[in-house]
């Protein structure tokens, strides 16, 4: 519990682990998770560390598992998660996962080459089929033309003539030579341009879509081919038309001349392909197999391989002693655990077999522990609050556990709305209870894995404003009239005024309402005015009470730390200071509200006016809202005055000024009789050397305190403080913004909107309030419920880190970060997305 | 009023390529790889770096090849998006960067085929960047008109090898001819762009440029001695856009040995210091190296500058630096042969 309100006592310690025990007792810690150790060989490069050789085989490792779960994943077979935690296997078995992947890779590879191969051969076979297919027709529109050429009932002149043409160039020249082949569709208008080009338009090119995609061997995609013939005569246009395929990747394939090679052959590749089919689908069923014996390991083995290599990796850190028997470490961890890191250590000794015990050793040190907040699943959020604005400095105020509180009311003041709220409230406990199945998801969406970290406080938020909204009187800009109005109704002339402005001093019952605002203020003109004077108020006091309470902690920080002089320095004027001016304030505000009523109200002071007067010691006697609210009020306000400026040089002068005198005044041991001694051992020949000496230890010294770094530091602190505090004071006037701003977009949302379902009469109202409720209703949660909710959540962000914590928190610190498996588990799986 | 509309149209990948230059390695980085025994060494120290994981997917034992292709990959994963990702006149701009690398492309497949080379061999050497449809069908030409009216015509090089088609054929002396034709003629046109483009992009790039032109008539210069390249020839081969562009490339133009052209470059001032500190005994640096590390100060100094295209530019040159200087040292690391480690071009 103790660590709530501060960060956990840590200490640094060494470890001696024996060579052969080192290995089980970094993996005992590792489960774990309570231990950060400190690398002791910085300035070794990552490949000339001890273990390197190690950490290779595990990336080894990680790569074959890797390669596994891509070809699993290809196949589209299931991988068992079972969410076990396999504890990392001995040294010795890492050789067996080694060789039992090598196995599996092995394996898989000559499946995949043989599929490879196998599907090479199909898709060759496919391609022909439909070559063969495909060509058919354009042999057939070949033959109707010769068949027309030498048709005999053609007219003489034509065929002589042909005839005679075809003579001249050697009785061959219908005898076209062609080549078939496909190509991959996108290639095909360059190829045709290049093949026209190249052989100046002499070649025909038939081509023909295959309809259905082919899947490419090597990469397994789903690919377009083209079928094309192309006919050309003569044997050098026939290597050009070769190369030119050759370069656009075509597959060329013999076809038959004649149709009945052509049906043949066709048969024969029919043959072939069911063949091919069969084989194929045991290659497949082999693999499958193969997978899925895979897949129910591979994350289990997963887990091992990446804790055999964080294990590995933690083993670099450390150091070898000289006798090369242990390895030392060094590491933080809290003092309250320590004994928890013993029996882990003395199990991991046990496990190893080794007789030696490893031996776990506090050491002193003067650096700066690393902070550690104990958390648990509803502290978490809050947490992470405060840590986003800094960590905090070792063992300083925690403000987590206050901001449970006043963090949601913050919010809850200025989102002040039952109803709002209620949903809030619901989302967050739905959430809550549902935390187990919903955390079990893992969703890698962003935005939901923020509200659900937060579910807590979203819980909290949604439940402060409901207490807010009943304080407001507000359900969803309307109001809840629950124990019945004091105020009398006004006369009224009209049965729905557009205007009612409330009067006390003629309406008001003289009994307020029990709880929380009264409802009749909803339907008043002067609402507005009535809620600003109370919400600007409330905020004031709220603020002035936060700013004290962050200046009392500061308080306790000073007591922790043993620094006297920052109480009677710091936080004595600081105090004295913020309750002199807003303190006051405060009072003022309270004796407002209880002595004025509806008889004197005109007379009510004018509080704001009154402090600004209280500075300029001005002290009017008329009007009556200026003149003094009691008496002896110009001698008190001129003491606070006069205390509050006091405190200004007192927070900016004393402490510099008193370091400083204690700095001189520290005892002399070594300074001063030095230069005597030099002067006397080595005469007059050396006095000047022993000048110098002085002179360097005097800079000394000056190192050590600097007097103008301290007094600067000081008058940046007091500024700060003495402006912030009005500043700040000012900035919770926002509680008070937002709210209003709050309040107003809910009542305009309510009357521009919903109220248009209300005023149609009869039956089509109905359907229009059914049309209307879901736009007021996704409006409500849209705008109302997710941005005013973001924007006040921000908002008390602010007030929290900047007006709070300001006062006390250092935010210095470092965070703690064990060696965990569990952290390096998670990281590496969302990597893995 | 540009610069205005700049972050519009192309801040993302101005920030994304500021992003890339930051996860160039530096200085201690290469100090680190230096030290490797091995390439698995090699390997596990680009781990901590911004590569990461590049290599996480190769079994053992690497090869340098393998890292070569690797590295390269990254760079035409990046480039490839940025230039997807780009609209005019950046696409433009980023298109010219890569016609440098197809340039370089048609050569290799050229020279390969003169040397009986089968085609899939050549290509997978080809740098990815310059890779074109046509590519892989160059092997049909056998003359320069072949190549310019079967293969080059439908590419963005049509215009530059309009100077060539005159050639007779395809061999060595040709071939380099015309690539330094086309080089001439794409620096040119590229300068000629940049100025169009105006603005920071034009001083940055203009520069970048000149010097590239520079750089190019000089060591053509100095590797034209003891062939039977005429004056006349190596004059037409010099980029008309650098610093020496009239008076330095006409002294050059005449020049018959280095110590001429060093004499030459004395009128320079930049390009004096370069030649002052080179020289290939050991220890020195090679007028190459020399002229490497002046490429990369400039490309250093496109980043100095905001809302221009020379980023583009200088990203992808010194990433190629730097793939070089991985390859060079993993090469080192692989054959034992540490004596020359040190001589990459440290990227500052």
């Amino acid at each position: 519990m103790g660590s709530l309100f501060r960060c956990e006592e840590m200490t640094l310690c060494q470890l001696f682990l024996q060579s052969e025990a080192a290995y089980a007792c970094v993996s005992e810690l590792g489960e774990l998770g309570l231990v950060q150790f400190r690398d002791l060989n910085p300035d070794v490069n990552s490949f000339q560390r001890k273990f390197v050789n190690e950490v290779r085989r595990c990336d080894e490792m990680e790569r074959k598992l890797r390669f596994l779960e891509k070809e699993i994943k290809k196949d589209g077979i299931p991988m068992l998660d079972i969410g076990d935690n396999p504890e990392a296997p001995q040294p010795r078995e890492m050789i067996d996962l080694e060789a039992t992947f090598e196995k599996l890779e092995n394996e898989l590879k000559e499946v995949n080459t043989n599929a490879e191969a196998l599907k090479k051969t199909y898709l060759e076979l496919t391609e022909l089929k439909h070559i063969l297919r495909k060509t058919q027709a354009f042999f057939d529109e070949a033959e109707f033309h010769h068949a027309q050429m030498h048709d005999p009932s053609m007219q003489e002149e034509s065929v002589t003539l042909l005839g005679e043409e075809g003579l001249r160039a050697g009785g061959q020249a219908l005898k076209l030579g062609f080549v078939a082949g496909v190509v991959l569709r996108e290639r095909l208008p360059s190829f045709e341009r290049m093949l026209w080009r190249v052989c100046r338009g002499n070649v025909f090119l038939r081509q023909a879509e295959i309809d259905t995609p082919l899947e490419d061997p090597v990469s397994g995609d789903q690919v377009n081919k083209c079928v094309f013939i192309v006919f050309f005569q003569g044997e050098q246009l026939k290597s050009r038309v070769k190369k030119i395929c050759e370069g656009f990747r075509a597959t060329l394939y013999p076809c038959p001349e004649t149709p009945a090679d052509r049906r043949e052959m066709s048969i024969g590749v029919m043959t072939r392909i069911e063949d091919l089919n069969t084989v194929l689908g045991q290659t497949t069923d082999h693999r499958h197999r193969v997978l899925v014996a895979a897949a129910k390991n591979i994350k289990n083995w997963f887990v091992k391989v990446r804790k055999i290599k964080a294990i590995y990796h933690t083993l670099n850190l450390f150091n070898l002693d000289v006798t090369q028997k242990c390895l030392i470490s060094e590491c933080w961890c809290a003092v309250c655990d320590l004994e928890k890191i013993q029996m882990a250590l003395r199990r991991g000794t046990e496990r190893s077999g080794s007789t030696v015990p490893s031996i776990l050793n506090r050491m002193d040190s003067k650096e700066t522990p690393p902070t550690y907040n104990r958390t648990n699943k509803f502290t978490r959020g809050f947490q992470n609050i405060v840590d986003a604005y800094g960590v905090a400095s070792y063992r300083e105020v925690n403000p987590a556990p206050y901001t449970i509180i006043t963090f949601p009311f913050l919010f809850a003041v200025m989102f002040g709305d039952a109803g709002h709220g209620l949903i809030m409230a619901l989302f967050g406990l739905w959430m809550v209870l549902k935390e187990k199945a919903l955390s079990a998801q893992k969703s890698d969406n962003e935005i939901w894995n923020t509200f659900f970290n937060g579910r807590y406080i979203i819980l909290l938020m949604g439940t402060f404003s409901i207490y807010t909204g009943l304080i407001y009187n507000d359900v969803f800009s309307k109001s809840l009239n629950i124990f019945g109005s004091s105020w009398n109704s006004p006369a009224m002339k009209e049965l729905f005024p557009s205007h009612i402005q409330l009067n006390p001093a003629s309406q008001y019952q003289g009994v307020p309402y029990p709880f929380g605002i009264d409802p009749v203020w909803q339907v008043a003109e002067n609402k507005i005015l009535f809620m600003n004077s109370y919400k600007m108020k409330v905020s004031v006091i709220l603020g002035v009470s936060q700013m004290i309470f962050g200046v009392s902690l500061s308080l306790i920080n000073h007591k922790y730390f043993k620094h006297p002089l920052n109480v009677i320095c710091e936080f004595v004027p600081q105090i004295i200071f913020l309750l002199a001016i807003f303190g006051y304030l405060v009072l003022l505000i309270f004796a407002k509200w209880v002595t004025y009523d509806v008889s004197d109200s005109s007379c009510a002071r004018s509080l704001l006016i009154m402090l600004i007067n209280m500075f300029i010691f001005s002290y009017p006697t008329h009007p009556c809202y200026l003149s003094a609210m009691y008496n002896g009020q110009e001698g008190i306000q001129a003491i606070l005055v006069i205390l509050a400026i006091v405190c200004i040089p007192w927070m900016l002068f004393v402490k510099p000024f008193i370091l400083r005198r204690q700095w001189l005044n520290r005892p002399h041991l070594m300074s001063s009789p030095k230069p005597a001694d030099g002067a006397i051992d080595e005469g007059e020949v050396v006095h000047e050397d022993g000048t110098t000496r002085i002179e360097a230890g005097h800079e000394e010294s000056e190192e050590g305190f600097n007097f103008g770094d301290v007094f600067i530091h000081q008058a940046i602190h007091t500024i700060e403080y003495c402006l912030g505090s009005i500043s700040h004071t000012a900035s919770y006037l926002r509680l008070w913004a937002l709210s209003l701003a709050h309040a107003q977009l809910s009542e305009v949302l309510w009357t521009m909107v919903m109220k248009i379902g209300f005023v149609v009469p009869t039956w089509p109202g109905g359907i229009i309030l059914y049309l209307i409720f879901a736009f007021w209703a996704g409006l409500t949660i849209g705008v109302l419920l997710i941005m005013e909710g973001l924007s006040a959540f921000l908002h008390a962000l602010r007030l929290h880190w900047v007006e709070f914590q300001s006062k006390f928190y250092g935010g210095t610190g470092y965070m703690f970060s064990p060696f965990s498996f569990e952290t390096i588990l998670e990281l590496a799986s969302t990597e893995d997305k | 009023m540009s610069d205005l509309y700049f972050n519009i149209e192309s801040g993302y990948l101005e920030g994304l390529v500021r992003g890339f230059k930051s996860g160039i390695l530096k200085h201690t980085e290469y100090l680190n790889l230096v030290q490797c025994e091995t390439l698995e060494d090699l390997k596990l120290h680009l781990q901590s770096t911004d590569y990461g994981n590049f290599l996480a997917n190769e079994p053992s034992p690497l090869t340098v090849s393998v890292i070569d292709d690797k590295l390269r990959e990254k760079l035409v994963i990046e480039f490839r998006h940025l230039r997807n990702h780009s609209v005019e006149p950046l696409s433009t701009f980023l298109d010219f960067i890569t016609y440098s690398y197809m340039i370089d492309n048609i050569i290799l497949l050229i020279t390969g085929t003169l040397h009986q080379r089968p085609i899939s061999e050549l290509i997978s050497k080809c740098n990815p960047l310059g890779s074109f449809d046509q590519m892989e069908a160059i092997h049909i030409a056998s003359t320069p008109a072949e190549l310019y009216n079967a293969v080059l015509v439908d590419t963005p090089l049509a215009p530059f090898f309009v100077d060539c088609i005159s050639e007779q054929d395809l061999d060595e002396l040709n071939i380099e001819i015309i690539r330094n034709t086309l080089y001439k003629a794409y620096l040119e046109d590229f300068y000629k762009f940049c100025e169009k483009t105006g603005g920071t992009t034009a001083d940055v790039m203009c520069d970048i440029l000149a010097f590239e032109a520079d750089r190019r008539a000089f060591i053509i210069t100095i590797n034209s001695f003891g062939t039977e390249l005429t004056k006349e020839d190596r004059s037409k081969l010099y980029p008309r856009c650098g610093k020496l562009y009239p008076d330095g490339l006409a002294a050059l133009a005449k020049a018959d040995d280095y110590e001429q052209v060093k004499i030459i470059a004395e009128h320079y001032a930049e390009y004096r210091a370069l030649f002052e500190g080179s020289g290939n005994n050991p220890g020195e640096k090679t007028l190459e190296d020399k002229f490497f590390e002046h490429e990369v100060k400039l490309n250093v100094n496109a980043f100095l500058q905001q809302f221009h295209f020379g980023v583009f530019y200088a990203y992808v040159k010194l990433k190629e630096q730097e793939c070089r200087n991985i390859v060079w040292i993993s090469e080192c690391v692989a054959q034992h042969h540490r004596a020359k480690i040190d001589n990459y071009i440290p990227i500052l």
